[in-house]
């Protein structure tokens, strides 16, 4: 059974933590706000700015690129952007020989696309082949595509 | 002059190693927030623009923890959040894995191998979620030692 004094000393307690929880979630808030407003941190409410090595769509269109897409190959087969290349998500070191005979053709950037927003695959490959063809001029589709 | 015992000395190197890692953690994520904020996106469970805000305060929630942990005045509050975001990341983590993600952890900012081991990330968290708990549980009964309110 709990006393008084043990009710005391809890509430103590749980009152004290609670200035330490505000302290610190203060601070961080007061953090956050230095970041927004000394520019440190993007805006999410502004338009947000392009990662490097990503492209949008209507910018890719005007450099005529060569296409790669990046998603499973049922989704290629449904629908892709014309011209495109089908570049294997899990094994894409398999498309360099195709792709190279390609670009060997015809020099001009590489794009690789995948299928949304919060796809990552394409963003991966891109890292990788800028290591693998360091002298071929290689972006990543921000926001991906799909055949709607 | 106060007397360290073993376990006190192994919890206080732990509480720097912790604060360390946390320190370490959020640094390059304040100083690139939109890679931070991709590597979160990744995760595919909130929106481009919620893992901005994310990326905007996770950062210095982890910063200002960290140090926490070594200032009396705050330390067992540091703990208890630092506790609750090593849960939360090992329960990403996991997450991620089931459902066969193949994106880089992201703990340490954008500048990361892209391959995915979750092994490691998950077994360092749950390293780093001991630590912790051992130094909250040490400092919660200092505390309650040190701090007894009058009657």
């Amino acid at each position: 059974m709990f006393d008084q004094g043990d009710q005391r000393h809890s509430l103590f307690i749980v009152r004290s933590i609670f200035k330490e929880l505000l302290c610190i979630i203060g601070l961080t808030f007061i953090g956050a706000a230095y970041g927004l407003l000394s520019g440190l941190s993007p805006k999410p409410w502004a338009k947000p700015e392009l990662p490097a090595g990503a492209i949008h769509f209507a910018d890719a269109n005007v450099l005529n690129p060569i296409w790669l897409d990046a998603r499973p190959v049922e989704l290629f087969e449904q629908g892709h952007i014309e011209g495109a290349l089908w570049l294997d998500p899990e094994d894409w070191e398999s498309g360099i020989p195709t792709l190279m005979d390609t670009w060997l053709q015809n020099p001009r950037p590489i794009v690789i696309y995948c299928s949304s927003e919060t796809c990552n695959t394409s963003r991966s490959i891109a890292k990788q082949m800028r290591d693998a063809l360091p002298q071929a001029e290689i972006y990543y589709m921000e926001g991906g595509w799909s055949h709607d | 002059m106060t007397k360290i015992n073993s376990s006190g000395l192994i919890l206080l190197i732990a509480r720097l190693a912790v604060a360390a890692t946390f320190l370490m953690a959020a640094l390059p994520k304040l100083q690139a927030p939109l890679e931070f904020a991709e590597s979160v996106s990744a995760f595919q469970l909130i929106g481009p623009v919620a893992s901005l805000w994310v990326a905007i305060t996770l950062p210095w929630l982890e910063l200002i923890s960290g140090i926490g942990l070594v200032i009396p005045q705050i330390r067992r509050s540091s703990a208890f959040i630092i506790s609750l975001l090593l849960l939360l990341f090992i329960g990403l983590h996991v997450s991620a894995w089931n459902r066969g993600l193949d994106i880089s952890c992201g703990c340490f900012g954008a500048h990361e191998d892209l391959t995915a081991d979750y092994t490691w990330p998950i077994l360092r968290n749950v390293i780093l979620l001991c630590a912790t708990i051992a130094i909250a549980i040490r400092d919660f009964r200092h505390h309650s030692r040190l701090k007894t309110p009058k009657a």
